[in-house]
């Protein structure tokens, strides 16, 4: 600014010098010159005037609050629509920075809220498949995508019309979206890594008001255990039936005979009577095993411990089997006796357990078979580990780890014998749930298997009688 | 008249005696088996009059000894009671297209089972 004033006064001085040149007169140069220098000092005082309102402007405009002193530049009614302009400019400028403040915030729980909803959508065991009305898939969770097809790159899993094993999913969608129905349930078989799952399934059309109508969500809950399970207590109950129903018809037929005088000697009377008591027990035996079961799983069951050795147990038991082995023409070889094998354990359970391996071994192996009982002690690790050996049928590799489970029965086997099922599952309660231990199975079909379980040696005092588990 | 001939199959030895003495004591000529295999030798061996068997048996059920049963000549025709504990009824289909005489549920009476047996032989017999 200071620049441009001397360039104007020297532009003035150079017009009067140039005046000068032209006009002889010194009077009239003199005017000429007194004119300009006095132009030159008006004028500069207007601009020196000029250039302080300005610099009070820019400085009032740097920072409102501050109101310059000198105020002459500019009138009072400038002041007071700049005060009131830059009131307002205040004003819109809070409000921009509130709206931003609202918006990030906004913008920070809706992320948020997205993200929890992802998570909850992620943490459903349930597959929720979201499709448009292409098939396209629009949303598949975790359990979805497992379910669908686990191996697939995200861009390849994109429609359902690729998914080979979708057929089934497809044509019940395609069902739900044509009839326009809001919900619908199926039970449907999808075929998972191989495996054949069932579902229950709930197909829901989206609304026609939604960005995406003709759009289904589906959400597939597996049911494939329920079933499992619902068959396996149909078939206990069948098998409990039977089991139950054979030791009554005998005792209903025999006491039948007796009423209408059928035993026509003392020896048949008495034979027919034996037989109603025999079975009797039986029925009692089979009843107290389901009791027994159902007893410890509630943990209600009387444990009554104390030191025993655990051979005298096995060999009291295989003498209780070994009549039984002989109807079938079974040789059962006994463990030889150990120095120190004392646990601190139920007897009546410990052999109840034995007995239950044993009868098995028998049951399941053919006419000249040989079971075998072993006893090892392993005073290091302070357990022992009783092992029954027999040279039956074998259990297939794919339900060895399910012969433990109550009510489970071989498939393959079932054919050999009778059974509820519940003999090793009450080895395996006795075992692991009252007495600390581990059973164990290994078996090659054609060859035989091998049953057992460990239990910790006595090492120390024995707890007295106790209720419930191992504790 | 011959004597009438009865084969009884049951896994469970005291129901086959509980049956034989009944029929014998009534009687019957009694062949007891105790497995469907064994079973279906001794009747085609010994052509009895009938056969009373138990449903659930190892090895070869009585719905299966039925049917190797009616696929033989000489055993076709012969009626067969069946005693079942099971906890569901025999399915009707197959209890008609084996010619299932009738099914008799354990635990059961050995006069209900004697009576059922002659009204079977009457009948056959056309009485």
């Amino acid at each position: 600014m200071g620049m441009g004033l001397w360039g104007f006064l020297a532009v003035l001085s150079a017009a009067a010098g140039g005046i000068s040149l032209f006009v002889s007169n010194p009077l009239i140069t003199s005017a000429v010159w007194l004119a300009a220098c006095l132009a030159v000092l008006g004028l500069g005082g207007v601009l020196r005037q000029l250039l302080k309102g300005l610099e009070d402007l820019e400085r009032y405009l740097k920072n409102p609050d501050c109101m310059p002193v000198s105020k002459g530049t500019w009138s009072p009614s400038f002041w007071e629509s700049l005060q009131k302009w830059s009131a307002r400019q205040q004003t819109q400028a809070e409000e921009t920075r509130q709206e931003n403040s609202r918006l990030r915030l906004q913008l920070q729980l809706l992320e948020r809220q997205r993200t929890w909803e992802q998570a909850v959508l992620d943490s459903i065991r349930d597959a929720v498949l979201v499709v448009n009305e292409d098939n396209q898939i629009l949303f598949a969770n975790p359990a979805a995508r497992e379910l669908l097809n686990p191996d697939a790159v995200p861009e390849h899993f994109s429609s359902l019309e690729t998914i080979e094993t979708a057929a089934a999913l497809r044509e019940k969608i395609h069902r739900c979206r044509s009839g326009r129905i809001r919900h619908v349930r199926h039970e449907l078989a999808l075929n998972v890594q191989g495996q054949q799952r069932i579902f229950e399934a709930v197909f829901s059309c989206l609304p026609e008001s939604s960005p995406n109508s003709g759009g289904v969500v589906a959400v597939l809950h597996d049911i494939s255990r329920e079933r499992e399970i619902s068959q396996m207590k149909n078939e206990f109950v069948s098998h409990v039936s039977h089991e139950l129903k054979t030791p009554l018809a005998s005792i209903n037929a025999y006491a039948e005979m007796l009423v209408d005088g059928e035993a026509q000697d003392a020896d048949t009377i008495r034979q027919f009577c034996s037989i109603i008591q025999s079975q009797s027990l039986r029925l009692n035996r089979l009843i107290e095993d389901i009791l027994n079961i159902s007893r410890i799983e509630s943990g209600l069951v009387k444990v009554n411990r104390s030191n025993h050795s655990i051979a005298l147990i096995v060999r009291d038991a295989v003498e209780m089997i070994r009549s039984y082995a002989q109807e079938k023409n079974i040789t059962i070889h006994a463990p030889a006796p150990i120095l120190y094998d004392q646990a601190c354990v139920d007897r009546d359970m410990i052999s109840q357990a034995v007995i239950n391996l044993l009868s098995n071994a028998v049951k399941y192996t053919p006419a000249g078979g040989s079971v075998t009982v072993g006893l090892e002690v392993d005073e290091a690790e302070g357990r022992l580990r009783v092992t029954v050996t027999d040279t039956g049928v074998g259990i297939p590799p794919e339900e060895l780890g399910r012969v433990f489970e109550k009510f489970y029965r071989v498939q393959a086997n079932n054919h050999m014998a009778k059974g509820t099922g519940l003999g090793l599952n009450l080895v395996k309660q006795i075992i692991e749930t009252v007495h600390g231990g581990r059973v164990f199975v290994s078996s090659v079909v054609g060859q035989g298997s091998i049953f057992g379980f460990e239990l910790p040696l006595a090492l120390t005092g024995c707890a007295a009688a106790s209720v419930g588990g191992s504790s | 008249m011959a004597e009438r001939k009865a084969l009884v199959v049951d896994d469970e030895f005291h129901i086959v005696q509980v049956v034989a003495i009944k029929l014998r004591n009534n009687g019957f000529e009694v062949f007891t088996a105790d497995n469907g295999s064994q079973a279906y030798q001794l009747a085609c061996a010994h052509h009895p009059d009938i056969i009373v068997t138990d449903y659930q048996m190892p090895a070869m059920t009585g719905l299966e000894l039925i049917e190797k049963l009616r696929k033989n000549p000489d055993t076709a025709d012969t009626p067969v009671l069946l005693l079942t504990a099971r906890g569901f009824a025999i399915d009707p289909q197959q209890k008609e297209s084996l010619r299932v005489a009738a099914c008799l549920s354990k635990p059961f009476s050995p006069r209900e089972v004697l009576h059922c047996i002659e009204e079977v032989l009457a009948q056959r017999a056309g009485v």
